[in-house]
């Protein structure tokens, strides 16, 4: 492929959103980037999006619908802050622990699925509601709070949101293009059937699955909760809506993947979101209408993928 | 004969005051605890701050020196919600219902009443219409709770305090003012009102209580200049993605802030405004986060619900459960109005705090409620009313 | 040995299991019944809130076993649901006509599941990702439709407009009729048979000249107008509407069709009876529980464990030995 060629299918995305997010903007006689504040906002937004689109991608991938990543940011978050602030532990060490707790716990929901051999959508459902009720009698209801520990309130920094896309990105790209696992996972992605009958081994490839896009979700959860220094619960599947976001960065990802790593196509898709976000914010845009745009947003991006032949073709006709 | 005259009406006088004793004996409440009776609480959120220190309170409290049995609803979203749990309670032999449960509570009392049920609102109160409606259903109890000029007072004072210590630049948090829940606007009306009274201006040409109006019109608060005051930020709703938590920054890091007044649960903000010299001030409950943000002086005011102000409305629904119901002179059920404790340093916030988490000797303690018990309207209404802290430890 | 081969040669085994989730509803009924003995409930008052707690999700999830029997699903039910009960509701108020407001509700309902199938269909979007982002419009309907009304939180329907129809024997009537039609399209009409074909293996339906997108829209409108019907029934129980009204309902949905023992990939295992079967289940699950008067945060967690137990049980007969399923 040529080189001009990739770098438009990399960066047409987020360069267009760019464009019409400052446009917009300009339109409005506000500025995008107008304190270190939205910086801020706007990395937070990017590492959010970012790390819940890579967990649910792992598995949606492999066709595995998992409900439960929300509730694993949750309770690793849950957990971690408890433990960090009972020991007064540095915020590296709550991070660290966010991680591996939401690896484990993810590593759980893999588990139950690989034992009850329920369709992972099922499994996913009824872990939900057990993390959040977890996380509910954990804490008795009352969640956590931190607020006067100014090294853990202290975190959200551009620096600090851009340690953590790093690391994840580099961990996820090493993990899935470097690794056997991550060869038999692609192999496993194209052919269940195939890849079982030559003797790539599925539950240990799911269950390390599980466990990555679960310690994402707790790097997720340690973010959510450094933001604010709170951790307020939710139950009756409250914690699910969080994966609601990832959808269209998770296909703007797939789109720019067919140019360069997908993994970084999840980046990118997530900086287009963290742009969309932002101007949102910077031009106070009412909560309704920003659900319209982004759901108009998601439907549009769909009709145009499933349908790009035909676009391509209309275009050439054009010509 | 004037000696007998003065016999005669001495016996008179005598035989009056027996029978007058023997009167009151006959009709002294008795608290009969041979039978356990289960109660039911609605409750449409079930993790906040203060619904959970309410329900500690009847759990952890009155549940261990009355014989009652306390039946929780899951967390209602709305009336179809209620009516479920209303059922549930029912099929349960639920004797009565206290709710803290607010989407229709026409329904609710019609419900109850209809299949026998004792009803009664804490913290909360009914409007006009819907008392006048249900005052003399035998079945609805009444209701204790802050009233909406309670929450537009309460609003007024919050935003006063920090006006009379010189604060000119206001954040509002609104809440659930975009799903137009009444207390929230009362509360964000009471704020702006005080900013015209103290700044000399107006608010899109209103002033008082004329504000709730534009605030209706809206679903939202305005940002401006209030005559030499300012309201320079406002964010509404419960989103709680990326773009709120982001909104919630620029507010709390808005150039020349001062101070963000919360019309309910400000600890979204606390992180946000860390470092950035902002006072917050909320309306909510006493607890433990409560603590550790005022302790850390990220929060400067909390106008909060005491967990045992639900502790009369328990009594006067048991009294009414076991034959004893209270009821003013016209048998008008219980409308009364009950505020906040406001602790604006964490001096006072600890010390309202430790006697709010007890539950060994909580603000209402049985002793205290057991004097309710068959009372009379007035003597029930006036321990309502002596709410503040100091008030009522002068009563133990 | 012997009773094993029998069992096989006639497909009892199969049969056995693919009414394994009416023996858990029975097991539940049972329990609950025990239950209520020993704690001294009010039975009758019981049954009659037993149905009042069913009767939306059944019905919604009745017609949404169309859609799941294609291998999709919506999750957009829910919101779909509040916007027709809300709409309706405003329709009542403006003409007094209860029969309008039935009649809003359903075309509503329908309007939304049309357009759901159009965009899923016409443009080849995955139904689920179409859904999701029509609950994104939905929500947003919701609160313009509250800001419209302009009354406050709220949209009220008055409690007599609708309290003759808030019986026990309207609300079986509805879901008996709409069950009977749905019985009737799923199982003994061309339409629920293409739709197992089309759902068990849509390649080869596709080659066999299905049309997939009528399917597709048949479906959706079955959904819509279960929607519409769940919605009325909503509004007749609970008639003040907020934004809230019916949200749970789309996670119910679901999982009442998974607990009555539908399979998620659709397909010719698909059973109508699944939604009804599920969605009492849950209820009689959840009644057990309120009796118990369990801490939320653990009754959610138990429900967990039960919800898996019991769908494991139903669905042990799905399970492919070689591959995980997804």
């Amino acid at each position: 492929m040529k080189m001009t060629k990739r770098l438009f299918g990399i960066f047409t995305i987020p360069a267009a959103v760019l464009i019409v997010v400052l446009a917009v903007s300009r339109i409005q006689g506000v500025a995008l980037f107008a304190t270190e504040g939205n910086w801020v906002s706007f990395f937070r937004s990017v590492a959010n999006v970012m790390l819940v689109t890579l967990a649910l991608s792992i598995n949606l991938n492999s066709g595995r619908f998992d409900f439960s990543i929300g509730s694993v940011a949750l309770l690793s978050s849950v957990i971690s802050a408890t433990i960090s602030i009972q020991y007064q532990l540095p915020v590296g060490i709550m991070l660290l622990l966010s991680v591996v707790l939401g690896a484990v716990f993810g590593f759980l929901s893999g588990l139950v699925y690989v034992i009850v051999k329920l369709p992972p959508i099922i499994v996913g459902l009824a872990m939900a509601l057990f993390y959040e009720g977890l996380a509910f009698a954990v804490t008795g209801g009352y969640g956590v709070s931190f607020v006067n520990n100014t090294e853990l309130v202290g975190f959200p920094s551009v620096r600090n949101y851009s340690l953590i896309i790093v690391a994840a990105l580099a961990a996820v790209i090493l993990i899935f293009d470097y690794t056997k696992f991550g060869y038999n996972y692609k192999a496993l992605l194209s052919g269940q059937k195939v890849s079982v009958h030559i003797g790539i081994r599925e539950i240990p490839n799911t269950l390390i699955c599980y466990g990555i896009a679960g310690a994402l979700m707790g790097a997720q959860g340690f973010i959510t909760a450094t933001n604010t220094g709170t951790i307020q619960m939710t139950l009756n599947f409250g914690s699910i809506g969080a994966m609601f976001a990832a959808f269209l960065p998770m296909f703007i990802g797939g789109y720019i993947g067919r140019y360069i790593n997908d993994k970084i196509g999840c980046l990118l898709g997530a900086v287009s979101m963290g742009l969309v976000s932002l101007a949102y914010v910077r031009m106070d845009v009412d909560s309704s209408v920003q659900q319209i745009i982004s759901a108009l947003l998601l439907v549009c991006f769909l009709i145009f993928l499933n349908n790009e032949q035909k676009f391509k073709n209309l275009v050439k006709q054009g010509r | 004969m004037k000696k007998w005259r003065r016999l005669t009406a001495f016996l008179l006088t005598a035989a009056m005051v027996l029978m007058m004793a023997c009167t009151v004996m006959a009709e002294a409440p008795e608290m009969d605890e041979s039978e356990t009776v289960k109660i039911g609480v609605l409750v449409s959120d079930t993790t906040s701050a203060e619904a959970l220190a309410f329900r500690a309170y009847y759990e952890e409290y009155i549940q261990n020196q009355y014989n009652v049995n306390f039946m929780y609803s899951d967390e209602l979203k709305d009336s179809a919600g209620e009516a479920s749990a209303i059922d549930n309670f029912i099929a349960n032999n639920c004797k009565a219902v206290i709710s803290l449960s607010s989407f229709d509570r026409p329904a609710q009392i019609a419900q109850c009443s209809g299949a026998g049920v004792y009803y009664a609102v804490a913290t909360g109160t009914l409007t006009d219409e819907e008392y006048e409606a249900a005052k003399t259903n035998e079945y609805y109890v009444g209701a204790i709770g802050p009233d909406l000029m309670t929450e537009y007072q309460t609003g007024y004072d919050m935003a006063k305090y920090f006006l009379d210590e010189g604060k000119t630049k206001f954040a509002i948090f609104g809440g659930a003012i975009p799903y137009y829940t009444d207390m929230h606007i009362y509360r964000a009306a009471g704020m702006l009102a005080a900013m015209c009274d103290v700044g000399e201006g107006s608010y899109k040409d209103a002033t008082g209580m004329d504000i709730i109006g534009k605030i209706y019109e809206d679903g939202a608060v305005e940002t401006g200049a209030i005559g030499n005051v300012e309201v320079v930020g406002y964010v509404g709703g419960y989103d709680m993605d990326d773009a709120w938590f982001g909104k919630c920054g620029e507010m709390a890091q808005t150039e020349g802030l001062e101070v963000i007044l919360a019309v309910g649960n400000g600890s979204d903000f606390f992180g946000a405004a860390k470092g950035e010299g902002v006072q917050i001030a909320s309306v909510d409950a006493y607890a433990d986060s409560y603590k550790e943000a005022m302790e850390a002086g990220t929060l400067n005011y909390l106008a909060g619900k005491f967990s045992a102000s639900i502790g009369p409305i328990f009594m006067a629904t048991y009294s009414a459960v076991k034959g004893y119901p209270i009821r003013d002179a016209e048998g008008n059920a219980l409308a009364l109005s009950q505020g906040y404790w406001v602790a604006d340093s964490a001096e006072t916030f600890n010390t309202y705090y430790a006697v709010d988490s007890s539950k060994e000797e909580p603000a209402y303690t049985k002793e205290m409620l057991d004097g309710l018990f068959g009372s009379s309207y007035d003597d029930f209404a006036a321990f309502v009313s002596a709410y503040t802290f100091d008030e009522i430890q002068g009563l133990k | 040995m012997e009773l094993k081969s029998v069992m096989n040669r006639y497909g009892l085994k199969q049969k056995i299991f693919s009414i394994a989730p009416l023996f858990g509803l029975i097991a539940l009924v049972v329990c609950f019944l025990a239950a209520a003995t020993a704690k001294d409930l009010n039975i009758a008052y019981s049954m009659k809130n037993i149905l009042n707690q069913s009767v939306v999700v059944a019905v919604i999830a009745t017609g949404a076993i169309f859609i799941y029997t294609l291998g999709s699903f919506d999750i957009s039910l829910g919101a779909s649901a509040c916007v027709s009960a809300l709409v309706g509701g405003m329709v009542y108020n403006a003409t007094g006509s209860v029969t309008l407001m039935f009649l809003t509700c359903v075309g509503v309902a329908v309007a939304i599941a049309l357009i759901n199938s159009v965009l899923a269909s016409v443009f080849n979007l995955p139904v689920f990702v179409t859904t999701v982002a029509m609950l994104s419009v939905l929500n947003a309907v919701v609160l313009m439709l509250i800001n419209i009304n302009g009354t406050g939180s709220q949209i009220a329907v008055p409690t007599d407009a609708v309290a003759g129809l808030n019986t026990t024997w309207f609300k079986l009537l509805v879901l008996v009729l709409f069950f009977a039609v749905c019985l009737f399209v799923f199982d003994f009409t061309k339409i629920g048979r293409l739709q197992k074909f089309l759902g068990g293996n849509p390649v080869c339906a596709k080659l066999s000249g299905i049309n997939n997108k009528r399917l597709a829209i048949i479906a959706f409108v079955m959904s819509g107008i279960a929607v519409g019907l769940g919605s009325f029934l909503s509004i007749t129980y609970a008639p003040t509407l907020t934004k809230n009204t019916a949200s749970s309902v789309g996670m119910d949905v679901i999982i009442s069709i998974v607990f009555g023992g539908m399979p998620v990939s659709g397909g010719a295992r698909s059973r109508i009876y699944a939604a009804v079967v599920g969605a009492f289940s849950m209820t009689f699950l959840n009644q057990i529980m309120v009796m118990f008067n369990l801490n939320s945060g653990i009754g959610q967690m138990v429900k967990a464990v039960i919800f898996l137990i019991v769908v494991s049980l139903a669905m042990s007969n799905q399970r492919n030995k070689e591959i995980l399923p997804r």
